[in-house]
């Protein structure tokens, strides 16, 4: 390589370095400007609205797909919001829980399952669903540097925050999916006649899970589960910790495991996984894992008159 | 080691600047290269590298002994030595337990019950790449197209050289030894050049590749539920996301070799551009296809020995080349489907007087190439059989878009791949010299926006798709 050669290199590296860093910025702060204005759609809307009202509602759901799509918030009333999200699971529902304001009386509903519990491989990377929110927001940002998730380029390429999600922001910047004043965070399943068969055939299914092979609880989950109960010990919220009714769940080990340690934690757990065991009724299902819109009715009535009797 | 890993990242600068600092020797540089190839290969599992060095020390050796030998017979003697030591390595490594597990079906099936005769064997990643290298290497000699390589660090950088050490392209001794047995050099074409296919190639891999295989791994696990429509889909994403997981692992490797002063053969040109199979041949997988050619095709006899020949050497070749993806049926399928397209095709021209079809021939080609990725993707036959099943009985209806950002994100990076891949077709200048189209500054700004692009698209790292053989 002559001297021509290696000045040309170093030259296009520099060139590259300085432009790739500029427009990195350059695209940041514009999804920023654009991402703050977006209250709809779970690539960051339902997140904005979230921080928005968190600190105005009486009621709050936390968990995932399945406390999204499973509690029905209109039961609760309009001073309730339901921030269920697909994908996430104990560290995500931890470190939106840590963002709320200690003083404000408050009944917070965190549904767990037992699958990030009592997994080897959870590694409580669903904290990744608030990387929009990296060098935005200090808590969240303090939260996902301690949690050894984020990329080491994430910490020079701002723009990695919204990787995977510009198309989604950008679709409900110019169109909205609905109007979020009216919505609560619930989203029901719907199952089309269509879908019937599909669905039918979904829950005739074999279950798999090795019950054998549950014994410990997955540290990382245990530790954002404690940073919940350091929560509650300092705030003035009621907290009451939930599992959603599953499809013939196969295994009955995982439950009560995780109902004595939340029992341990000195944390209220209704485990409501078999509330449907003995109803043949496949028209309460999505799939196995997630009720239908009529499912989430039925145990969402139930849950209600569950958590009045808690309370009282 | 990955070319798409942090690891990758910090490792490829690191040897360039050692490997320039020692321009003054190209031995050292060899030296460098051969021991920065073993880390790279180690990094995934350093007990394998025994398997590399056992066929490069076999192939050296042999190599020297086919030249020196007196008569054919003897020649031909010692290149059995390498047949059978490289044939023997995929043999045990790779097809072992196929042939154990399909010999005690057979024989269960005719009411012999036999013990399980599998073994828990780890396929050694790139194992089929390196062993076709070498045995070309040794066939060559026999050939007496190229003389046995005396320089031992030279030999044993060929075999292993990192770039394409562990999923191509297969690069004949041919082409690659003369230039690791003389000084190399770098000049700015290399370096634009090089520098702009390894940043298409990642992105092509994590951006694009990626990207589809989301839609395409969630829409084949539950292929049992999911219709025709969505499972068709799913398999044209997928003929997609191979075509740009691998072309961008050969970009990646053509790039980087590119910046050791380094000239790789190219391994895929525009492929889905192609109105016969034939032709889809000439431009898919290379350095794969034209090995296949030389070393078993014409070794076969190709179509010197009549028709009927003909059409049984193409079909063997490319029952032989499926089998070499993979130990199971669905390989041997993909590449029967192939065989007989490709003979149907030979047969067709010769009677017609044609050379090629007209712009039908695009939508054949791609319909068959299509049909057969089904048996390529699918774990099993009876996965394929029910997704051909499904399509044959016109089982199709509304399309599950599951995670509706990663099948948008998916579609809409799959057409800009397509959209560059028009650009590079109609500008006539092939993707490896492309970069040269480019001033500094330009040259900068475009792969500034591929960073960007990979930062804002970039789904879960994957292995290339082409590790698992």
């Amino acid at each position: 390589m002559d001297s021509k050669t290696t000045k040309k290199l170093i030259k296009i590296v520099l060139l590259v370095l300085v432009i790739s860093y500029t427009l990195d910025k350059l695209i940041f702060f514009g999804l920023n400007t654009i991402s703050d204005k977006v209250m709809t759609g779970q690539s960051i809307g339902k997140l904005n609205q979230f921080l928005l009202v968190k600190d105005s509602v009486d009621i709050l759901v936390f968990g995932n797909s399945r406390a999204n799509h499973h509690v029905d918030m209109n039961l609760f009333g309009k001073k309730s919001y339901n921030m269920g999200m697909d994908g996430t699971g104990i560290a995500y529902s931890s470190t939106l829980i840590n963002t709320l304001s200690k003083d404000k009386e408050q009944l917070v509903i965190v549904h767990i399952d037992t699958k990030d519990f009592f997994s080897k491989n959870y590694n409580g990377k669903d904290i990744n669903g608030l990387k929009t929110k990296f060098n935005r927001n200090v808590y969240i940002t303090d939260v996902l540097n301690k949690s050894n998730q984020i990329p080491f380029f994430q910490n020079i390429y701002y723009s990695i925050n919204y990787n995977g999600k510009i198309i989604g922001i950008i679709k409900n910047f110019i169109r909205p999916g609905y109007n979020f004043l009216e919505y609560n965070g619930y989203d029901p399943l719907l199952v089309r006649d269509d879908q019937k068969e599909i669905r039918d055939l979904i829950l005739a299914q074999k279950n798999t899970v090795d019950c054998e092979s549950i014994n410990e609880i997955n540290s990382i989950a245990l530790s954002y589960l404690q940073s919940i109960k350091d929560f509650v010990e300092n705030s003035n919220k009621e907290f009451i910790f939930v599992t959603s009714p599953t499809f013939n769940d196969p295994c009955e080990k995982d439950n009560k495991l995780l109902a004595k340690t939340l029992r341990e934690l000195g944390l209220t757990y209704l485990d409501r996984s078999n509330l449907f065991a003995n109803k043949n009724d496949n028209d309460l299902w999505k799939d196995k894992t997630h009720l239908s819109k009529k499912g989430a009715e039925s145990f969402s009535i139930n849950l209600k008159k569950e958590l009045q009797k808690v309370i009282n | 080691m990955l070319f798409n890993s942090i690891e990758y990242l910090i490792f490829l600068p690191i040897v360039f600047i050692v490997y320039w600092l020692l321009k003054s020797n190209y031995k050292y540089q060899n030296i460098l290269l051969l021991i920065s190839s073993y880390v790279f290969y180690g990094w995934w599992d350093y007990r394998f590298l025994s398997l590399i060095i056992f066929s490069s020390f076999i192939d050296y050796f042999v190599g020297k002994k086919i030249e020196k030998a007196n008569g054919k017979e003897n020649k031909k003697r010692w290149l059995l030595v390498s047949l059978c030591s490289n044939l023997g390595l995929l043999a045990i490594f790779k097809y072992y337990n196929f042939f154990a597990d399909s010999f005690a079906s057979t024989m269960s099936t005719l009411g012999w019950e036999v013990n399980d005769l599998t073994l828990n064997i780890i396929l050694p990643v790139g194992i089929s790449f390196y062993t076709f290298q070498t045995l070309s290497y040794s066939i060559d000699i026999y050939r007496e197209k190229i003389k046995s390589c005396k320089d031992i660090i030279a030999f044993f950088t060929f075999v292993s050289l990192f770039p394409q050490l562990v999923a191509g392209p297969i690069e004949r001794a041919s082409n690659l030894i003369p230039q690791i047995e003389k000084r190399r050099s770098l000049n700015s074409t290399l370096v634009k050049t090089g520098i702009f296919q390894i940043f298409i190639g990642l992105f092509r891999k994590v951006a694009i590749a990626d990207n589809l295989g989301v839609y395409v791994d969630a829409a084949y696990a539950n292929h049992e539920i999911n219709n025709g429509s969505t499972l068709l889909i799913a398999t044209i994403f997928y003929a997609f996301q191979i075509y740009f997981d691998f072309s961008g692992y050969s970009d990646i490797a053509i790039g980087s070799a590119k910046l050791f002063g380094f000239k790789f053969n190219r391994n895929f040109n525009l492929p889905y551009f192609s109105k016969t199979l034939t032709e889809f041949w000439r431009k898919w997988h290379m350095s794969l296809s034209y090995w296949l050619r030389d070393y078993l095709y014409i070794s076969l006899g190709g179509n010197r020995k009549g028709e009927i020949l003909t059409y049984r050497n193409l079909l063997l070749t490319m029952l032989l080349g499926g089998l070499w993806h993979g130990s199971s049926w669905n390989f041997i399928i993909w590449g029967g489907i192939h065989g007989l397209f490709l003979s149907f095709e030979k047969f067709t021209f010769s009677k017609l007087k044609i050379n090629t079809f007209n712009a039908f021939g695009f939508l054949y080609t791609f319909i068959v190439v299509l049909i057969a990725w089904v048996f390529f993707r699918a774990v099993d036959l009876n996965t394929a059989i029910n997704i051909l099943g499904k399509w044959i009985s016109l089982e199709f209806g509304p399309i599950f878009i599951g995670d509706i950002n990663a099948f948008v994100n998916g579609l809409l990076l799959a057409v800009t791949g397509i959209l560059i891949d028009l650009k590079i077709f109609s500008s006539k200048t092939p993707l490896e010299d492309y970069g040269t189209k480019f001033s500094t500054i330009r040259l900068s700004v475009v792969v500034s926006v591929i960073i960007l692009i990979i930062c804002l698209f970039y789904s879960t790292a994957e292995n290339f798709i082409y590790f698992q053989f």
